[in-house]
């Protein structure tokens, strides 16, 4: 009765199940190790960034920068922490109508030795290395910056309980407290974290690069990242703070309001020349700063950009993406990961991806495999009028030639985020038509072409306890106001659970693998009613909900979620582990 | 027991030279700790079991590498020298043969994120290696073109049609070893790290092994890991200073087969980067890591001069005693093994107690003065201690205890020559004439691995084989019957083990914790505390407490290859040591559906395609039971266009297909009524071609 229900409801949905998703993504492993050159310089090593309205705090948000991959909790004498001579930043765009960045978070960092006489890192009270950070912050686009944190404290690394709570060590009853000690409170009002933290990532490393081997055919499925530790980078700020009027979010207009719209992307640099010295004196650093790192969405340089092109992308910011289009715009256009979800190309050599079949015919006629036109043969038409796709809007970017079928579905979500408009809206009300107007589940849209986290701070924060939690973010929403009856019974604008998760911003939570691998395999473009391949348009008693479609939203690699617990209040990065609770 | 084979018993376990610390070189200055590719681990020098006219040298390089640490995995950096040195001829200054390596990485399909996609490899590694054999002067090319393997990815980037199709990882390994002109094997690849240590509880205080509550048992730090490995096999009369081949030695502790070896890494100085994504190099070279006796700059010199013991040759360092001799005269470790220090602070190390009354006479801790009560005595006459020989080096000051065991085998190695004999016939006078069991001298004053390769092998499945190296043919040149007849020169089993070079198997961090307990002065007759002088048995507490430790983890986590390079193939980075296990059940793969009807059945139901439309449109709709059905387009504000179905139809599926004919492009309606009650409307788009 429930087809029934909908046929009367005026189409309204007929299908169960949709899970769609607004926009889409790409790729798989977060950042890790994921360019030649900065692979070998691993204190500037952007790993993971993330950005989410705090679930205990909900008038802040929390922006989480890491860096430095695979830290061996047990790597002594001298263990990892921030690198002097770096300059780490978190950048903000909230305004489109400004050129390049609008808030800027700069940590910088200085080492000590308490007790150059030993070898060990901790003794007797002192510490080595002992790490100790200054904050700017800039709210000019980078022209001045002032000092808000002076002397921030870096905790020592969780090197075992003889050096932590023993007497001979450091006589600190418990780890935590040296965290909760360093949390600092700015004289801009932003609470701060730096230090070592559990690398909240997960993900089948070794399965993935053993040529997409995710999951595992005939391994064990592993956890990449698990029992490793990064450097954190943790900032929490008022909305009022990073919002371009300085509103705070009980004046959202409503819970997309596209006002409310940050872009978020982090970076390393470091000077332009080092000069070694003799008798091992440090390296003089001198010369203009150059940025040897960067990460915005997860996974882009890791296993969109190839080889040949890391480095480069690691070295622009993301305000110079639009002219280098040119460079980088087709592997979004016509992303490597998808030949091997298509038959005609590699998909029979990477059985991992078997459940993830791109559309070659979707409703018959579009194609989107890499090479094809997608909806490339709708541009300028009247059919586009007013959505998203018009060249009076954004076709020009979202439609920008023949052969780039992924322009309206993967390029978007890493280049602009999606704006609440046709046809970037839930299924429901669209009645077969993608390109009509339907249930508004995201506005992200911040335009400025460049790879960047974006994240409405508007939308409602879903309860990590809530029953409807979901690693899969924004799939996860779209599913639910598709299917769920309390969120799939009109077209309004309705907070669904999940909506505050990737791709709008990332939680720490979400399985941003799994969630850009299905992209990659089209789910998005199922989502906006472009269906798989095994629906046939013309049978109009056929549900789309077909099995192409329940492989994609069954595809997981496996390791969806992190292995250890996240803390429930600011950092919300588990505690590092200890070195020796591991191995 | 005859009282003989007693005090052979005791002075059994000793040995002569010792050293210090805990942990090889992995990460172990401040510096070198952030730029890996150029980070020593460890340096290896052993007579070949299977082959023992060769030396081989093996020198490990990048540490901590995770098997599975793709996209971009490990591998020797660009522009970076890697260095084996060998000293064999004190009369000639400095290095007198020097191989190094650079490498180069290309990229055989830049269009692909994978490290090894359809037979191609990107970062692929080739190598150069030139060598020296006039100090540095001039090099000659030796290897023109080597191949570094791939890392072990997996079986799908190694074996499979879509990777390289290779069946087994071996394989590589073996293709890539070369021979040079030169006649040297050489390999350089990613390779098992052969050490192994608790680093996580070393590190935490001298825990290891580990006795805190809380800390579990000792674990290697070290297991899964990989290494970039340099191993070359050499033979003997290309490293002999003057050309001999080994059957020629005079005997197997023939002092002119003792070489020198140590491995560097250097940079040039300075390092642009630039805005596009690339860096360039230039200037002279400095050296940036360095490493010849294993854990010295990891646990002998303390944080504040890391770095430059690391920018140091061994060469300066006699002319930096003054900074560097204090940590091995006074080392820290033996803070921790002495209760007037910190020995109450590390229980781990309670077995280990430094002689602070040896004798009654003889105190070795950090604040007494060992043997300088002696300096210049006629006792030491004719003795390696005596100013005529090396005393100026041995015994240098007061307040250096340990000036004569942990100091010289660090810097000088140690001669054939008393008091560095077992005690074999020294009937309890430590300075008297023993058996010999090393003859490792060359001092240059630097710290090296210094080798005897006149020493036999001793085969790797020999029961007496042993990890503990020197200390354990000690033990049995004193008590086993077949060694302890005579002091004569005889081959004792594991007298080619560390210190006298070091192999592969040796557990490098018990012997030199244990000697920097005190255990090599004992071995000389200079027993622990607890034995009183001319007693019958120096064979006390103390003395087997010192014998019996051992730091935790006594052996590597996997085997080794009992042929060249000997270093075990890297760990596979889908393996074991790719990750934490995860549980997870892939569900079936659906088959595409096939397209049926479906069961539920609406009064009406209507759909159009395609949608938009140019030329042509079918609508198609179905009927539940026998109705009039009413379809018409309308425009956009509702008018109607045409009538397209007006009709009385039993049930059952229909589809029309219509031609729009020259109508404008634009929005328009598709209304459907069934017996005159409206049912459906369809917004369709027409548009140009």
């Amino acid at each position: 009765m429930r087809r029934k229900r909908h046929v009367q409801n005026g189409f309204k949905k007929l299908f169960a199940l949709l899970f769609i998703a607004a926009n889409a993504t790409v790729v798989l492993g977060s950042s890790h190790r994921e360019a030649p050159l900065i692979a070998n310089d691993p204190l500037a090593d952007n790993t993971d960034l993330y950005a989410f309205r705090s679930p205990d705090n909900p008038n802040t948000v929390t922006l989480i920068a890491n860096y430095i991959p695979a830290e061996l909790p047990g790597g002594g004498p001298n263990y990892n922490s921030f690198g002097t001579n770096i300059r780490y930043e978190v950048h903000i765009d909230n305004n489109t109508a400004t050129a390049g960045d609008d808030i800027i978070y700069r940590f910088l960092f200085t080492k000590s030795n308490e007790d150059p006489t030993t070898f060990f890192n901790i003794r007797l009270g002192k510490q080595n290395l002992l790490t100790k950070y200054t904050c700017q912050r800039s709210i000019d686009g980078g022209v001045t910056f002032q000092t808000i944190v002076a002397a921030g404290v870096v905790p020592p690394p969780n090197i075992g309980p003889r050096s932590i709570s023993g007497a001979a060590g450091l006589n600190t009853a418990d780890y935590n407290t040296l965290i909760t000690n360093s949390i600092a409170t700015a004289t801009s009002g932003e609470k701060i974290y730096c230090g070592p933290a559990d690398d909240p990532f997960f993900v089948d490393l070794g399965g993935i690069f053993d040529l997409g081997d995710a999951p595992r055919q005939n391994s064990q499925i592993r956890d990449g990242l698990g029992r490793y530790n990064v450097h954190s980078i943790c900032i929490q700020a008022d909305i009022s703070i990073l919002q371009k009027d300085k509103k705070p979010v009980s004046q959202a207009a409503n819970i997309l309001d596209g006002s409310y719209v940050i872009g978020v992307w982090a970076s390393a640099s470091r000077p332009a020349t080092r000069t070694l010295n003799s008798l091992g004196n440090p390296p003089a650093d001198a010369g203009n700063w150059i940025q040897v790192s960067r990460l915005g969405m997860p996974l882009t340089n890791e296993a969109v950009v190839p080889i040949g092109r890391k480095d480069l992308w690691n070295a622009l910011t993301p305000y110079q993406d639009l002219t280098n289009i040119a460079t980088f715009g087709n592997y979004f256009y016509n992303p490597e990961l998808a030949l091997y979800m298509d038959d005609s190309q590699f998909g029979g050599a990477v059985p991992a991806f078997k459940g993830l079949r791109i559309q070659s015919k979707s409703l018959g006629a579009y194609d989107f495999r890499n090479g094809k036109n997608g909806l490339y043969g709708l541009k300028g038409n009247v059919a586009l009028k007013g959505s998203a796709l018009d060249d009076a809007i954004f076709g020009t970017l979202l439609l920008p030639a023949a052969g780039q079928p992924r322009s309206v579905d993967l390029w978007p979500i890493f280049h602009t985020g999606v704006p609440n408009l046709a046809p970037y809206q839930l299924a429901t009300g669209k009645n077969f038509n993608p390109l009509a107007a339907g249930k508004p589940f995201i506005n992200n849209f911040l335009p400025n072409g460049g790879d960047m986290l974006r994240l409405n701070m508007a939308v409602p924060v879903t309860s990590r306890t809530d029953a409807n939690f979901s690693s899969e973010g924004l799939l996860a929403a779209a599913v639910l106001g598709l299917t769920n009856p309390a969120y799939n019974k009109n077209a309004d604008l309705q907070f669904i659970p999940n909506m505050d998760g990737f791709p709008n911003g990332r939680r720490l939570e979400d399985d941003v693998t799994r969630i850009e691998l299905q992209a990659v395999g089209g789910v998005v473009l199922a989502a906006i009613g472009l269906w798989f391949d095994d629906y046939n348009a013309t049978d109009l008693l056929q549900s789309p909900v077909t099995n192409n479609l329940v492989n994609n939203l069954q595809y997981s690699t496996g390791v969806e979620k992190n292995d250890a617990t996240f803390k429930t209040s600011f950092p919300y990065v588990a505690t590092p582990w200890r070195g020796t609770s591991v191995n | 027991m005859t009282r003989k084979i007693l005090t052979a018993a005791l002075s059994a376990l000793l040995l002569v030279g010792s050293y210090k610390s805990n942990a090889s070189s992995h990460r172990e200055a401040p510096l070198i700790a952030d730029d890996p590719l150029a980070d020593n681990t460890d340096l290896y020098a052993f007579r070949s079991p299977d082959n023992p006219n060769k030396i081989n040298l093996i020198a490990c390089y990048v540490p901590l590498q995770l098997a599975h640490g793709g996209p971009n995995y490990y591998s020797f950096g660009e522009s970076i020298r890697y260095e084996i040195h060998i000293d064999n001829n004190i009369a000639t200054a400095g290095d007198d043969i020097i191989y190094r390596f650079t490498f180069t990485k290309t990229n055989e399909d830049p269009t692909t994120f994978f490290n090894i996609r359809l037979g191609k490899q990107n970062q692929k590694e080739t190598y150069k290696l030139e060598l020296s054999k006039n100090g540095g002067s001039t090099f000659t090319t030796v290897v023109a073109n080597g191949i570094v393997p791939p890392n072990n990815i997996g079986p799908r980037s190694i074996g499979s049609g879509a990777g390289l199709n290779t069946p087994d990882y071996n394989t590589l390994v073996n293709n890539a070893i070369t021979t040079a002109t030169t006649g040297e094997r050489v390999f350089c690849g990613p390779s098992d790290d052969p050490f192994f240590v608790d680093l996580a509880g070393i590190f935490d205080l001298g825990d290891a092994p580990r006795t805190t509550a809380g800390s579990g048992t000792s674990k290697d730090g070290l297991k899964y890991m990989n290494v970039s490995t340099i191993a070359l096999q050499i033979d003997i009369s290309a490293l002999q200073k003057t050309g001999k081949n080994v059957t020629q030695a005079a005997n197997i502790l023939d002092p002119e087969f003792v070489i020198g070896v140590w491995a560097s890494a250097s940079r040039q100085q300075v390092r642009t980067l630039n805005s596009n994504g690339t860096e360039s190099y230039s200037g002279n070279w400095i050296q940036v890591s360095r490493l010849g006796m294993p854990l010295t700059n990891e646990a002998v010199i303390p944080i504040g001069k890391k770095d430059l013991w690391n920018a140091l040759t061994p060469y300066q360092d006699l002319a930096n005693l003054s900074t560097f001799g204090t940590y091995f005269y006074k080392p820290e470790l033996a803070l921790y093994m002495d209760n007037t220090f910190f020995g109450g602070a590390v229980p781990a190390l309670a077995p280990l107690r430094v002689q602070r009354n040896s004798l009654q006479s003889f105190g070795f801790g950090n604040d007494q003065n060992g043997l300088f009560g002696l300096k210049g005595n006629a006792a030491l006459n004719g003795t390696a201690l005596s100013e005529a020989n090396f005393g100026g080096l041995l015994l240098p000051a007061a307040n250096s205890p340990r000036s004569v065991d942990l100091w010289p085998i660090f810097h000088t190695g140690v001669p054939n020559l008393k008091p560095y004999q077992l005690a074999t016939g020294k009937a309890g006078n430590p300075l008297a004439e023993g058996k010999p069991f090393i003859s490792n001298f060359l001092p240059n004053g630097g710290d090296m691995l210094r080798l005897n390769m006149a020493v036999p092998t001793t085969p790797r499945n020999d029961p007496k084989f042993s990890t503990l190296g020197l200390v354990n043919a000690a033990v049995l040149g004193l008590t086993d019957p077949l060694y302890n007849g005579n002091s004569n020169i005889q081959f004792i089993p594991n007298m080619d083990g560390f210190p006298n070079g070091r192999r592969l198997e040796d557990d490098v961090t018990t012997i030199e914790l244990q000697a920097v307990g005190g255990v090599v002065l004992a071995a000389i007759g200079l027993w622990y505390d607890d034995y009183t002088a001319g007693g019958a048995n120096p064979v006390t507490p103390n003395l087997l407490s010192v014998l019996t430790y051992n730091a935790g983890i006594t052996k590597n986590d996997t085997t080794l290859k009992a042929a060249f390079p000997y270093v075990q193939a890297p760990w596979s980075g889908t393996g074991p040591a790719s990750g934490i296990p995860v549980t997870y059940t892939q569900p079936a793969i659906l088959s595409p559906t096939a397209t049926t009807l479906g069961l539920v059945s609406p009064l009406f139901y209507m759909t159009t395609f395609p949608n938009p439309f140019s030329t042509t449109n079918t609508i198609k709709y179905r009927l539940d039971g026998t109705a009039h059905i009413t379809i018409r387009l309308l425009d956009a504000k509702g008018s109607m266009m045409a009538k397209l179905i007006d009709v009385t139809q039993p049930a059952g599926i229909y589809s029309v297909t219509w031609n729009p004919g020259l109508i404008n492009t634009g929005v328009y309606y598709i209304e459907a009524k069934r017996d005159g009650a409206y049912r459906q409307v369809i917004k369709v788009i027409k548009t140009n071609q």
